[in-house]
């Protein structure tokens, strides 16, 4: 009998343990890594070259997302504001204010602002806000509370399972068209009253988010 | 990919094939061995090799990658900070994402096809047709939709250089100033200036103004291929040199076309095609066809469209033309010319057509190829006068007087030495001149040398010392041009100079001492100068529109003389003996590289010629009788390229001999290919490729044939000789040979009187008008005998539906709430296979389109070619008389073959075979019926590939985006990096591949999603949602001049696409497999004349369709009246199958071979 394992099968047990161990702990570092909020950038607030409040001018001075975000009912993408867009109003109103240097110099010398990019989608993916905004998702749907953020953070996963969280179901998230830039809006009626109305815009509206693969990825 | 597999082929004694038997090639036709077993395997031997790296190789280096993978997967990879750089100042009309488009215009030669151009904040990416100028719809051609490419060539010239060191625009201004006031002072003494020749009125009032202020200066063009007819012939017919013929053929009943391929090498051509489809539709079943007659020495386009086609020489269509003027005008002046006339059958055609041609007076027309002799031409117009044809079928226009020298006379004042500066704008005379007049050597004779060119070329390396300009792409520069029908067209810039190019009215400009040299203030004053532009918002208007309405050239009334043309004919001499000894050679115009000046142009390099499907490569083009005498067709084995043992076969591909043809002394050695259709003792030589001194993309592809082409000879030479060269050869990169469909059904023929007695005669071919229903319950026959209304309300119902139909095979019921075929729209496509012409445009506006790489020669002989469309041509002679049936076999290769054209791309099939393989649902269908694939899931299985009947999926077996131009990307430790200017003409709306990914047509998913969301945006809070018909194209449908192609909701029962599919002759491709392919076929007609000595009752590939399933004495005529018996006794039993062999097996090869 003793012929039958070699002496260093004396080993394989620890072996087997400490494989096993490892594996372990290279798919928990993996879960952790890649299956948090954390790695879907929930939080993310990278410091921008102008310090611009969200939180004052949408906020506190009630500007409209539009005024700046101009073209996010006509395009894809939502533009962020030119230099002169700010320089509208900052050629009155604090007009040598160090903090925005940077756009004056880029107002004068037409290089741009290298503002941080948060929300990203990848590549393959292509998202349209013009769409989301015509049928009534509002900016907070997918953006957070972006009027109380005077550092802007990145509120939402931006997941695809994420999306397709209210693809599946937009009536939970839709609402007048109107209101899509009133971040504080809520349905007067709650959970419940947004269920309803969001029920009866869906089907009146004939909304049906695509839950294909062609919907996002081409 | 090694393994063989046995698909228990049938023995030659009980054959299964259902369809007609169209060869792929020759090989196929021969059942070469070597054809076979390739059939047999998947994919062509080699496929799985690498050149210069083997399999084990390749592993480590893989293993390395993934290595390196690792280390950086350690290293942490959250995602890399990015930025949003806005502008700083808003730009007008530009928002983010969204593309703008102008009007332009693409110049060549005299012409020009207006466009729109797509920017992507400023940066061109593709060109779609002006839908504004009518006569070409908004379709383009495979050259416009490859030139944005042009435009991002990484080899274009980038510096201005004097004497071969870099100068800066000041310095190279200064030159041209210095020039100038020297001309001015000496009034243009020993000046000479060589250009291409062109539309623009611009160009025209500088050269006017040129003349006048320099009149010493000698001003002179060249084309190497001409486009447009020959001057003297107008000028001896209608004593007017200024004339020019513009074809009507949406009015001609009709046609007959001496060696003019006004498919393509005409100018105007898009407007023929365009119009000549419009007399070939066939939308209900008493539709009048216009039936095509084609006597033409090589195998073209138009040639392959013609219910007639007669194979003749060039240099005999003297002869011919004088023949049939003789039988149409009953004149005798014409016999002594049709001396020397003969062919099969002579009196018979030629008096068949006559009469034909003369019992449409007024509708019909008579066409020359525009590099045929004037005196052909001239002969033409004569007929056409004598048919009624003027004012009808074909109008005569006023153009601009050219006044302008040649070449020959450039050539010979170089050589006198009288040249004291040369100016040389665009071109590359250097490579395309006449050979004999050493055009090259003689620059260097001239004191100074000015070029102007957009590739360092032969022309720039002729004159090393001169002074070289970069000039700048149409899409950066400012100009003007007309179109083949003189409507004025602007071109506009797209996009700043990339690389500080200049163009040939800003040289002129400042050889001029104009005071605004800019390309905009020279195009504004020429254009504001015209009567009826009201200034600068005329020219607003002007370059909104794309074109300058009723700008055209004036329609004159001309007055025929005959004596004008019989004195032009008295010079004629006997035509030249035509042999075996003495060949003719025809210098073609070629489809992709035109003269050579797109040679650098890999979309247009790897697209396979429409005829040969040879890519990256020209060819000696020889007959087949030709090739038995050269020797290199052996006995018993039918060849597509010469050679002579099946052991030369290599890789599957053409191994060409290597021959050398010699004309006047010249002589070059090129590639062998066979070529039925060919004229017996014709030679065609495909002009452009060869090129010495070019990019990299162009560098090696093909042999020149502009060395063996003399003054004597431009476009047709005699007396030519063609020995092989023993020992050498080469291979060609030929597509038709991959992805066989094995001579099924796959186009269905008809002629037209058979159609008219029996509009739904596809649907009584193929393997499911003798099944069971497989696609709801009504079997193709009995769907078809049904009203139109009927037919398009049941599709748009089953396109929303799952009909099992009578199928045995079980298949799952998808119907439900949100179920995949819930979708607002429900897409499909139907293709007119009745009128595509086979012009390739479909297949390089998808590769522009959705971001297709080029792969490269060595990549497309391992058949892995990344076209999306791919267009078929199939042969079919009728003599199959195949030896299962007792039929004598092919003994011969044949000679007259009828040509069958088929674009393919994913049909995308509602039971996509695909996506039931795909271990990781990387394909699978959306609701709106598009089979769509999931890059980012894709592992590369290819089992879809493999399970695809089709063949229409493309496999990245390299990163084909990080190749450099030259070579493949092997991997991280490999060469790579795409240059950022190639980069810079892709898609942002379509992703980009990598390697290891599937991919095939998405049906321009991406249009498809604008289109929709667009619609949602004014939708708003409403549920208008579903697109209206017609608000969108797809690529091909877009581009294609003969609109075969039509696309949109086939829910819709009104929608353009659901009324083509409505029609009789619709089918499905493969249908019986019950895999509801959304693309549909409509099928395909000849019209051709009872009285003709080639008359065919049925096309020829329906006669060998008819002989394989009918044979043993079933005529065509017995093949029907037992159709409708099937149709009676269908659905109960296979009784009635039972008693004709073919249906017993097919009855058991349905049923028992199911499993």
């Amino acid at each position: 009998m003793s012929n039958l394992f070699p002496k260093s099968a004396n080993k394989l047990p620890l072996q087997i343990l400490i494989f096993i161990g490892l594996t372990t702990g290279i798919v928990l570092a993996g879960v952790t890594y890649y299956a948090t909020p954390k790695y879907t950038r929930v939080g993310y607030a990278p410091t921008q070259p102008v310090p611009f409040s969200h939180a004052l001018h949408a906020g506190q001075l009630g500007m409209d997302c539009r005024y700046c975000h101009s073209n996010v009912e006509k395009s894809g993408h939502s533009n962020v504001p030119t230099a002169q867009t700010c320089m509208n109003c900052h050629n009155q109103i604090k007009t040598d204010s160090p903090l925005l240097a940077p756009v004056r110099e880029s107002y004068a010398s037409g290089n741009p602002v290298p503002w941080l990019r948060l929300h990203q989608a990848p590549d393959y993916v292509y998202f349209n806000h013009s769409v989301h905004v015509a049928r009534g998702v509002s900016c907070v749907s997918c953006h957070g509370q972006i009027n109380e953020m005077d550092v802007v953070h990145h509120a939402k996963p931006l997941s695809m399972g994420w999306c397709l969280e209210c693809h599946r179901d937009p009536a939970k998230f839709v609402r007048d068209p109107k209101l899509v830039t009133n971040l504080d809006w809520k349905h007067p009626g709650g959970d419940a009253g947004q269920l309803e109305q969001g029920k009866k815009f869906v089907h009146d509206w004939n909304i049906q988010p695509p839950q294909s693969c062609s919907g996002c990825h081409r | 990919m090694k393994r063989k597999f046995d698909h228990s082929a049938p023995a030659n004694s009980e054959s299964l094939a259902t369809g007609p038997r169209y060869w792929r090639s020759l090989d196929d036709l021969a059942s070469n061995p070597a054809v076979q077993a390739q059939l047999e395997r998947e994919f062509p031997e080699g496929a799985d090799n690498l050149n210069g790296v083997d399999r084990r190789k390749f592993f480590k280096l893989m293993a390395a990658s993934f290595a390196l993978g690792g280390v950086g997967l350690a290293a942490g990879c959250r995602r890399p900070e990015a930025h949003i750089l806005a502008y700083g100042k808003s730009v007008e009309n530009i928002i983010p994402g969204l593309p703008l488009y102008y009007a332009s215009a693409f110049p060549i030669r005299r012409n020009a096809i207006p466009v729109l151009a797509e920017t992507h904040q400023g940066r061109p990416t593709k060109l779609e047709g002006n839908p504004t100028f009518t006569p070409y719809g908004g379709a383009t051609n495979a050259l416009v939709q490859a030139s944005v490419l042009d435009l991002y060539d990484v080899d274009r010239a980038t510096t201005h250089t004097i004497k071969g060191s870099a100068a800066t625009a000041a310095q190279v201004n200064d030159v041209l100033a210095l020039l100038g006031a020297d001309a001015k002072a000496s009034k243009g003494e020993g000046l000479v200036f060589l250009s291409e020749t062109s539309g623009s009125p611009t160009r025209a009032r500088l050269v006017t103004k040129l003349k006048a202020t320099l009149p010493k200066a000698v001003w002179a063009e060249y084309e190497p291929v001409a486009d447009e007819a020959p001057v003297a012939a107008a000028e001896a017919a209608f004593g007017r040199a200024d004339l020019k013929p513009v074809y009507r053929f949406a009015k001609a009943k009709r046609i007959l076309s001496l060696d003019a391929d006004f498919f393509a090498a005409e100018a105007g051509a898009l407007a023929y095609a365009r119009d000549f489809a419009k007399g070939r539709k066939a939308l209900t079943k008493d539709a009048e066809l216009n039936r095509l007659y084609a006597i033409e020495s090589t195998f073209t386009l138009t040639g392959s469209m013609a219910d007639h086609r007669l194979r003749l020489a060039s240099s005999h269509l003297l002869s011919f033309a004088a023949a049939l003027a003789g039988r149409v005008t009953g004149l005798d002046v014409f016999s002594s010319l049709a001396q020397g006339l003969d062919f099969k059958d002579k009196d018979k055609w030629l008096a068949a057509a006559a009469a034909d041609l003369l019992a449409h007076k007024g509708e019909s027309v008579v066409i020359a190829g525009a590099h045929l002799p004037a005196e052909v031409h001239a002969i033409v117009y004569a007929l056409n006068v004598a048919l009624g044809a003027i004012g009808h079928t074909v109008d005569f226009v006023a153009v601009p007087a050219i006044s302008a020298s040649g070449i020959t006379e450039v050539a010979k004042l170089l050589a006198s030495g009288a040249v004291k500066t040369l100016v040389l704008l665009g071109g590359n005379p250097a490579y395309n001149a006449p050979a004999d007049l050493g055009f090259a050597a003689a620059i260097a004779k001239a004191g100074q040398v000015i070029r102007l060119g957009y590739h360092v070329d032969e022309t720039a390396a002729a004159s090393p010392a001169g002074v070289f300009l970069a000039a700048a792409h149409y899409l950066e520069s400012w100009g003007d041009a007309r179109t083949a029908d003189g409507t004025i067209v602007p071109i506009q810039p797209m996009i700043l100079p990339l690389f500080a190019g200049v163009t040939e009215l800003e040289v002129l400009a400042r050889i001029l001492g104009e005071d605004k040299p800019d390309g905009y203030s020279l195009v504004y004053e020429t254009i504001t100068s015209l009567p009826g532009v009201a200034g600068e918002k005329g020219f607003r208007q002007f370059l909104h529109d794309g074109l300058l309405a009723d700008s055209a050239y004036p329609k004159v009334s001309a007055n025929f003389s005959a004596r004008g043309v019989s004195k032009l004919l008295a010079a004629v001499a006997a035509p030249a003996v035509v042999s075996e000894e003495s060949l003719e050679v025809r210098f073609v115009f070629d489809s992709k590289v035109d003269d050579g000046r797109f040679a650098n142009n890999g979309w247009l390099q790897e697209c396979p010629e429409p005829i040969t499907k040879i890519a990256w490569d020209n060819s000696i083009l020889v007959s087949p009788r030709l090739a038995k005498k050269l020797g290199i067709e052996p006995g018993g084995s039918m060849i597509q390229v010469a050679r002579k043992e099946n052991a030369s076969y290599s890789q599957g591909k053409d191994k060409a001999f290597i021959g050398e043809l010699v004309v006047g002394g010249r002589k070059v050695r090129g590639p062998i290919h066979i070529q039925p259709g060919l004229s017996n003792w014709t030679v065609a030589v495909t002009l452009g490729y060869g090129r010495k001194v070019v990019g990299r993309v162009g560098h090696g592809v093909g042999f020149d044939g502009y060395a063996l082409r003399g003054t004597d000879g431009l476009n047709i030479a005699t007396g030519a000789k063609l020995t092989i060269v023993p020992g050498e050869f080469s291979l060609l990169a030929n597509t038709q040979e991959h992805w066989s469909m094995e001579g099924r059904d796959i186009v269905r023929e008809a002629n037209l009187e058979e159609f008219r007695a029996n509009p739904g005669f596809v649907t009584e071919m193929g393997m499911e008008a003798h099944a069971p229903a497989t696609y709801g319950d009504m079997n193709p026959e009995e769907f078809a005998k049904l009203s139109r209304e009927e037919r398009a309300k049941i599709t748009a119902e089953r396109a929303g539906n799952t009909p099992r139909g009578g199928s045995l095979m079980e298949t799952p019921d998808f119907s439900g709430p949100k179920a995949f075929l819930d979708g607002v729209h429900q897409w499909g496509m139907s293709i007119d296979l009745n009128t595509c012409i086979g012009c390739s445009a479909c297949v390089i506006a998808c590769q522009a389109e959705n971001n297709i790489p080029i792969v490269g020669k060595d990549q497309v002989l391992r058949g892995r070619e990344m076209h999306w469309i791919r267009l078929d041509r199939y042969y079919s002679d009728g003599k199959i008389e195949a030896g299962a049936f007792g039929g004598e076999g092919n003994a011969e290769l044949p000679e007259d073959p009828q040509v069958s054209l088929q674009p393919v791309a994913c049909m995308h099939c509602e039971l996509a075979p695909c996506e039931t393989v795909c271990p990781v649902n990387a394909t699978v269908h959306d609701q709106e019926g598009i089979n769509t694939m999931a890059y980012n899931r894709c592992i590369g299985t290819r089992y879809c590939a493999n399970n695809c009947p089709y063949k229409v999926r493309r496999f990245n077996f390299f990163d084909y985006n990080q190749r450099q131009l030259d070579s493949l990307y092997m991997g991280p430790l490999g060469k790579q990096g795409m240059p950022e200017l190639v980069k810079m003409v892709k898609n942002p709306d379509v992703t980009v591949r990598m390697r290891g990914v599937m991919e095939k047509c998405t049906y321009c998913v991406q249009r498809i999603q604008q289109a929709k969301i667009k619609q949602k945006v004014a939708a708003g809070a409403s549920a208008n949602v579903e697109i209206p018909d017609g608000s969108f194209k797809v690529a091909c449908q877009q581009v294609c001049p003969v609109e075969a192609i039509e696309f949109g909701n086939v829910k819709d029962v009104n929608s353009r696409v659901s009324q083509a599919k409505a029609r009789e002759q619709d089918y499905q491709l493969l249908g019986y497999l019950n895999i509801r392919p959304r693309t549909t076929f409509l099928g395909k007609l000849r019209n051709p004349n009872p009285e003709m000595p080639d008359y065919a009752s049925q096309p020829l590939s329906r006669q060998e369709y008819e002989k394989k399933n009918h044979p043993a004495g079933m005529e065509h005529g017995g093949h029907e009246a037992s159709h409708s018996e099937h149709g009676q006794s269908h659905a109960p039993a296979d009784e009635a199958h039972g008693e004709s062999k073919p249906h017993a097996t097919l009855g058991k090869l349905f049923f028992g071979g199911n499993s």
